[in-house]
């Protein structure tokens, strides 16, 4: 007797999808927009992830740069700095490429309803809340004032730029840029994010405060938020690690007894403040 | 009711066996026990102490291929490995086979992983009782027992005359052979393992997360993993493809939390980035995260990682370590 495993049994078998369009978006930054072959959506929420393969290279994690309201097809946003990812840059429109997921619990959209969002995006941290920034511009009714707060190393780094000027131009929502860095043509802000926090004015106890980015922007966007009085369920940060499975197998993504794979990548500081080795 | 073979029919019992099954078995191999493939049952050692790796390898092998690429006309074509044949583990401790109970834990929850799920449905387990407890083992402080049939379909316990057979599961009934004749004798009183007492470590370790006793453990620490590979218990996997002139697979492969890749990101973080902290892995997640998550510490007492280790790094003495440090730190 021999058991076939059909591919839906299989937590490991990718779907194949289309690149179906390339778009460079700064000097080591490109947003990719796939396809599923199988003609379904992928069905995320703004927060999640997937796993991206290229067959003969390898397969990384990879959040969901698009809102679940652009239907037909989804946009990935990467860096090229590993295996996967460098291969992933030398691909042309047209190309297959693997997807697993979406993986992970996604921001707590139902928690933000009717509340006011700040959203802190460090640098690559705008990928997966460009997801959210875009969910709720779609959904505007649904939500209270949104704030963005963007800051990134130098003015070649910015991202998405001509989203960010429409942002700008949205009913109810603010929207703060900065540069570490200046250079002659930069007219905007220079100083760290958490110069930001000194120019926008919120009420803390109905605002959830979003905040994406390197680990070491966390410590002082935290303690920002903290200042500013936003209890410490409603600060949420997404935490990067390194996953194989997706699904709370392989380990690599565990901080104490905890898959980030799983029960994150999104979390309140309260419950981080809780984990060792989170923050 | 249990049942006696004589050596003579349990040999003819494998042979029979092997016509249906794959048999793996305890085999002596250039000094080491090994589980391996047997074709004819004489080649089976039914007097080794304990296998130098737990049979954990024949559910979620070393390395093992998840799915292979095809490409025809520019199309792209997944094929998912398959689970041949169906297979008997045989002579396992009982251990040793609850390890594979503890490993079903994480990898058999939803959404489980299949291959590992076929491979179990389609193994029978026929353990075999320790007649003596060797230096490292503490299988009684860890939920087992030298003669423990709970995770095994059949239990040979071997006496003077040959084996007393237990049976435990529908699937281990069905492969009695009509030999078997009867056995009303009492089970011969298993041997007794050193005891590790565990009743504190949980609470000591919650607070001893910061403790330097972990870098100074470290200090001594290789890192080489070989814990993690005679562990019944070790469970984490690394994935990555492999291309050959045009033939690409997807390969799953053991994988340890003491390399320092393990928990590296693309970008050069590493959130584990210090010997300690990698040590204190291993430990926090067999005696606290396990049990958090499943109940159930994630260690059964073999002592195989005690025998490895290259510099002596006892799981027995850091319980009792941690326990004290804790009642210290406490009084």
């Amino acid at each position: 007797m021999v058991m076939q495993l059909t591919p839906k049994a299989s937590l490991h078998l990718p779907r194949l999808a289309e690149l179906v369009r390339v778009e460079s978006l700064a000097q080591r930054e490109k947003v990719f927009e796939l396809k599923l072959k199988d003609g379904e959506e992928l069905g995320h929420k703004p927060g999640q992830f997937v796993e991206v393969s290229l067959f003969g290279i390898g397969e990384a994690p990879i959040s969901i740069s698009s809102s679940p309201t652009k239907k037909g097809s989804f946009e990935l946003a990467i860096r090229a700095t590993g295996n996967v990812t460098n291969a992933l840059h030398r691909l042309d429109k047209g190309a297959t490429v693997g997807i697993r997921g979406p993986f992970g619990n996604g921001f707590p959209l139902d928690e933000f309803r009717g509340k006011d969002v700040l959203v802190v995006a460090g640098g690559l941290g705008l990928f997966p809340l460009r997801s959210l920034i875009n969910y709720i511009r779609d959904n505007r009714a649904d939500f209270g004032r949104l704030t963005v707060l963007f800051g990134c190393r130098a003015p070649a780094e910015r991202l998405f730029c001509d989203e960010l000027c429409k942002w700008q131009d949205c009913k109810d929502t603010e929207f703060l840029e900065t540069v570490d860095v200046g250079d002659d043509s930069w007219t905007g802000s220079v100083g760290v994010i958490t110069t930001l926090f000194l120019k926008i004015d919120i009420e803390p106890s109905n605002t959830y405060a979003v905040a994406v980015g390197p680990p070491i922007m966390y410590r002082f966007v935290i303690a920002e938020c903290v200042k500013k009085g936003i209890p410490e369920d409603q600060i949420i940060l997404s935490l990067e690690r390194r996953m194989k499975c997706g699904v709370g197998k392989c380990g690599h993504c565990q901080i104490n007894n905890v898959y980030v794979c799983q029960e994150g990548p999104v979390f309140t500081y309260a419950e981080l403040k809780q984990l060792k080795e989170a923050v | 009711m249990n049942l006696l073979a004589s050596k003579d029919n349990l040999i003819r019992w494998l042979d029979l066996l092997l016509h249906e099954h794959v048999v793996i078995a305890p085999v002596r191999v250039q000094g080491l026990t090994l589980f391996q493939p047997i074709s004819k049952a004489e080649e089976v050692d039914l007097d080794f102490d304990n296998t130098t790796l737990p049979p954990k390898g024949w559910f979620l092998p070393p390395t093992e291929t998840l799915f292979s690429v095809q490409r025809n006309d520019g199309q792209t074509k997944l094929v998912p490995a398959m689970v041949e044949r169906d297979a008997l583990i045989f002579g396992v401790r009982p251990c040793d086979a609850r390890g594979i109970a503890l490993m079903d834990k994480p990898l058999l929850q939803e959404p489980s992983d299949a291959l590992y799920r076929e491979r179990h449905a389609r193994t029978v387990l026929v353990g075999l009782s320790c007649r003596q407890a060797r230096p490292e083992c503490f299988c009684t402080s860890m939920g087992s027992a030298p003669n423990d049939a709970s995770y095994v379909d059949i239990l040979l316990t071997e006496i003077e005359v040959g084996y007393i057979v237990q049976v435990t599961s529908k699937k281990g009934k069905m492969l009695l052979p009509e030999s078997f004749t009867e056995y009303e004798g009492v089970l011969p009183t298993p041997p007794e393992p050193r005891a590790v007492p565990i009743k504190d470590v949980m609470p000591a370790m919650k607070g001893l997360f910061d403790d330097t006793y972990w870098e100074r453990l470290a200090d001594r620490c290789l890192h080489c993993s070989i814990c993690a590979y005679v562990c019944p218990t070790c469970y984490c996997f690394d994935v990555r493809d492999y291309s050959d002139r045009g033939n690409i697979e997807r390969v799953r492969s053991w994988e340890s939390c003491q390399s320092s890749g393990f928990t590296r990101i693309a970008g050069g973080y590493n959130p584990r980035a210090t010997k300690g902290s990698r040590l204190k892995q291993r430990f926090y997640h067999k005696l606290l995260y396990f049990p958090e998550q499943f109940q159930d510490i994630a260690c059964v007492g073999c002592g195989r990682c005690i025998k490895a280790c290259p510099v002596n790094i006892d799981i027995r003495e850091i319980i009792d370590d941690l326990q004290q440090l804790e009642a210290k730190s406490g009084a």
